[in-house]
């Protein structure tokens, strides 16, 4: 009966043919590790966050009068609303931190070099594009915490010099965040970045489907040393194939994803809910403590040291370039980053600054 | 290339120069503006009263009026003495409703301004009576203060404070009576503000605790004991009331907890079961 | 190879039960049942038990509403819960308005706050009028 469905598709589709060719005799490196599941955690991370997302629409109301209503009940009357409702915020901060650390263990194991540039350069644009997420889905419980946060800001941009002004009443719709702003942010979250963040995406997943999987350095000589002056798939003849091996490592990922999330919506419920997460917006009332949320922080807390703002600003602007443009600025053939202590040293420096600037962040 | 780095840092570092400001300067701008922060708008009354060439009394003022609970409820000093506080002019003008200090008899009438409730309530009750008609006895101010004035605990009544005028039986009755109840109401105050931080914003427990807890202590004013028994059964149910829903909510968080928890040991248990079915790379 | 089909059973049955438990809570989530039971939504009070001018409080779906005999527009529902802390208001008969005993908060017999520190108005109950019968809900 099974093998009678698989004929019928076979014949129409060519499922056998399919199934050999892009999983089975897919061959992945001998050398692969665990962290090249990260990649596809975060995939499937975006789709929870898509899924528990329209589940939210289906009771959420975007305007100031009634968002914080909509999303109590969400959490207090809807039969199941709170279990969407965490899985979506915990969601969140989880998928920026996947692809924080995806972006950190491609970097280390050098695959970023040529002929991935382009690929890099999507991933990096994809991570930027979830951190716009977070901050734009931050606003909509309009809650003291959502208000006071997006007020802080979108009142970032305001250090660039001349164009600084026009892009925070851009974001913001007017002078201070009003039921414009929370509308633009709704559009912005659901309609507008789903489509640019799938594309982006789409052509990071065709790329890597084009160029083929990368040999991680370690434990294996490095091929890539060869001039690469033309296109060459990259395969892996004596690899592993893609099923079972790597499959069942991305299962058991995905398995461990699911049981992080649910053991801090279990024991940790308000990791991401300090008091003013639970108080409805009050435009006249700051609290005592708004700042950005956790991945916004280091950028916030760098504005607030260098008294310039122009000065400021430009290094954040020169730090993003650098990074999106690292594959092309770093044309070193070597991908063993054991074998570069200077960028190994670099490397580590700004990420315990990136962390350092985060907790002095979130002390004011 | 070493040309064109050295060309863009020079172009980078001339308007840098240019609006080199100062910490303070960019503090300013970005960390204060209007919405940050205290919307203070100019209160006159405050500039003045506040200011160096006072009287120090009037300086005393300010300050306790901005530890009270009014002042964190945005009340402040035209809400009750009239005036306006916008406009130095007219800031203690009769015409713009200033009244002043009052006289130690209308001080009742001064608060029951907004205190209306209450003050209906004392005017019927054994102090009310004997302050219009001139005997000693205390006003609002006495039990409250003027301008420090706190929330409401049941510990304004105190030997010391009431043996002012009578002995202190009376009002030992009085406190036994109330007491239950306040102890019960602080409870639930406290299990809301528990519910709060987990998450639930439960809007009208709130209010119908809140409005509970005034009645009672509207009807507190009377000073009449029995009136308050006869009257406690009624508080009693509406707090069993809205005790009932708190306990559900609590419940329903138990769930909560029990449900997410099953889906992290389903998760993990696949997790490992994944991983032990997995192939090796020996195999 | 007994034990990995049998460690392939329990993934099964795990799987199945987490797809469950999901969907199950998804379908719950969409169906959201309203408050059960339309009688208790209901409440009806006959026209004359509230003369011209009067108002008389009621309970509606458990908490404390007031019907008011406007002479110039008829009858009205209004909640009784103050929109600032929850006092309940009282119907001011000489004034025509509705005053909160608490921080004298008033409302106009529209429900709209005229003054005193309530931010919103009072929340309407729908009614409406059936013969002799007044019909909230």
């Amino acid at each position: 009966m099974w093998k009678k469905m698989k004929t019928w598709l076979d014949v129409r589709i060519g499922l056998n043919d399919f199934v050999r060719t892009k999983i089975v005799d897919y061959r992945i490196p001998k050398n692969i590790n665990i962290f090249y599941t990260l990649g596809f955690l975060a995939v499937i991370a975006y789709a929870v966050q898509a899924f528990t997302g329209i589940v939210l629409l289906i009771y959420y109301i975007p305007h100031p009068d009634h968002a914080f209503k909509s999303v109590q009940d969400i959490m207090a009357k809807v039969p199941y609303g709170w279990l969407f409702r965490q899985m979506h915020v915990v969601g969140s901060n989880l998928m920026i931190t996947v692809a924080i650390l995806h972006m950190i263990t491609v970097f280390l194991m050098g695959n970023y070099k040529r002929p991935r540039e382009l690929t890099w350069l999507g991933g990096g644009i994809s991570l930027l594009l979830t951190i716009i997420f977070g901050f734009s889905g931050y606003l909509l419980p309009w809650t003291q915490l959502s208000y006071w946060a997006t007020t802080v800001v979108t009142s970032m941009p305001t250090a660039f010099p001349v164009i600084g002004d026009s892009i925070a009443l851009i974001l913001r719709g007017g002078d201070q965040v009003t039921e414009v702003t929370l509308s633009r942010f709704f559009a912005l979250h659901v309609a507008i970045l789903p489509p640019i963040f799938l594309t982006f995406m789409g052509i990071h997943l065709l790329l890597i489907n084009r160029i083929g999987i990368s040999a991680t350095p370690f434990g294996m000589v490095d091929e890539e040393k060869r001039p690469l002056t033309e296109y060459k798939r990259k395969t892996h003849p004596d690899g592993y194939p893609y099923y079972p091996v790597f499959f069942q490592k991305q299962m058991y990922m995905m398995m461990a994803y699911f049981a992080v999330m649910f053991f801090i919506v279990t024991f940790l419920p308000n990791l991401f809910f300090p008091e003013e997460a639970n108080l409805p917006a009050d435009p006249f009332k700051t609290p005592p403590h708004i700042r950005p949320a956790w991945y916004l922080l280091a950028p916030y807390q760098l504005l607030k040291l260098i008294p310039n703002k122009f000065f400021g600003i430009t290094i954040q602007m020169i730090l993003l370039t650098i990074f999106l443009a690292w594959p092309f600025l770093d044309t070193y053939q070597e991908k063993n980053v054991l074998k570069r202590p200077i960028l190994r040293g670099v490397f580590i420096f700004l990420l315990v600054m990136w962390v350092v600037l985060l907790f002095w962040g979130r002390n004011p | 290339m070493r040309y064109l780095i050295l060309a863009l840092a020079m172009l980078f570092a001339l308007p840098s120069t240019g609006t080199a400001g100062y910490r303070e300067d960019f503090e300013k701008e970005f960390m204060t503006k209007t919405w940050a922060g205290e919307q203070v708008e100019e209160n006159l009354c405050i500039s003045c009263h506040a200011s160096d060439k006072m009287k120090p009394e009037f300086k005393e003022t300010v300050d306790a009026w901005k530890e009270s609970w009014h002042a964190q409820n945005n009340i402040s000093c035209e809400n009750c003495h009239g005036g306006d506080p916008k406009d130095a002019e007219f800031a203690m003008s009769p015409q713009h409703g200033f009244v002043g200090v009052p006289q130690y008899k209308d001080v009742p009438e001064f608060c029951g301004k907004c205190h209306i409730g209450i003050l209906s309530h004392f005017l019927e009750s054994g102090h009310g009576k004997a302050l219009k008609a001139s005997r000693k006895a205390p006003n609002c101010v006495t039990c409250h203060g003027s301008h420090n004035i706190q929330k409401a605990s049941i510990d304004i009544i105190n030997e010391q404070q009431c043996t002012k005028c009578h002995s202190y039986e009376r009002a030992k009755i009085m406190k036994v009576a109330l007491f239950l109840i306040e102890k019960r109401i602080a409870q639930l105050e406290q299990n809301l503000q528990t519910l709060k931080q987990e998450g639930i914003y439960p809007e009208a427990d709130e209010k119908s605790l809140f409005s509970t807890q005034a009645e009672f202590r509207t009807l507190f004013h009377t000073v009449d004991v029995n009136l308050i028994r006869s009257r406690t059964d009624e508080f009693t149910s509406k707090l069993d009331v809205i005790d009932r829903d708190i306990q559900a909510t609590y419940r329903d968080l138990r769930f909560r907890k029990n449900f997410s928890a099953f889906l992290m040991l389903a998760f993990s248990g696949m997790g490992v079961i994944i991983f032990l079915l997995s192939t090796t790379k020996r195999d | 190879m007994k034990r990995r089909r049998f460690l392939k059973i329990i993934l099964a049955f795990l799987g199945s039960i987490t797809l469950f438990s999901f969907v199950n809570s998804f379908l719950k989530f969409l169906a959201a049942l309203p408050a059960r039971t339309a009688e208790i939504n209901k409440l009806i009070i006959h026209k004359n038990e509230i003369p011209s001018g009067e108002a008389k409080n009621i309970i509606y779906r458990n908490a404390p509403a007031v019907i008011i005999n406007r002479s110039d527009r008829g009858f009205i529902a209004l909640s009784r819960v103050c929109t600032h802390f929850g006092c309940l208001v009282e119907y001011n008969r000489a004034e025509r308005r509705l005053i909160c005993p608490c921080h004298a908060g008033n409302f106009d017999l529209e429900g709209n706050v005229l003054s005193g520190p309530p931010p919103k108005p009072l929340r309407a109950i729908p009614l409406r009028i059936d013969g002799e019968n007044i019909i909230l809900g």
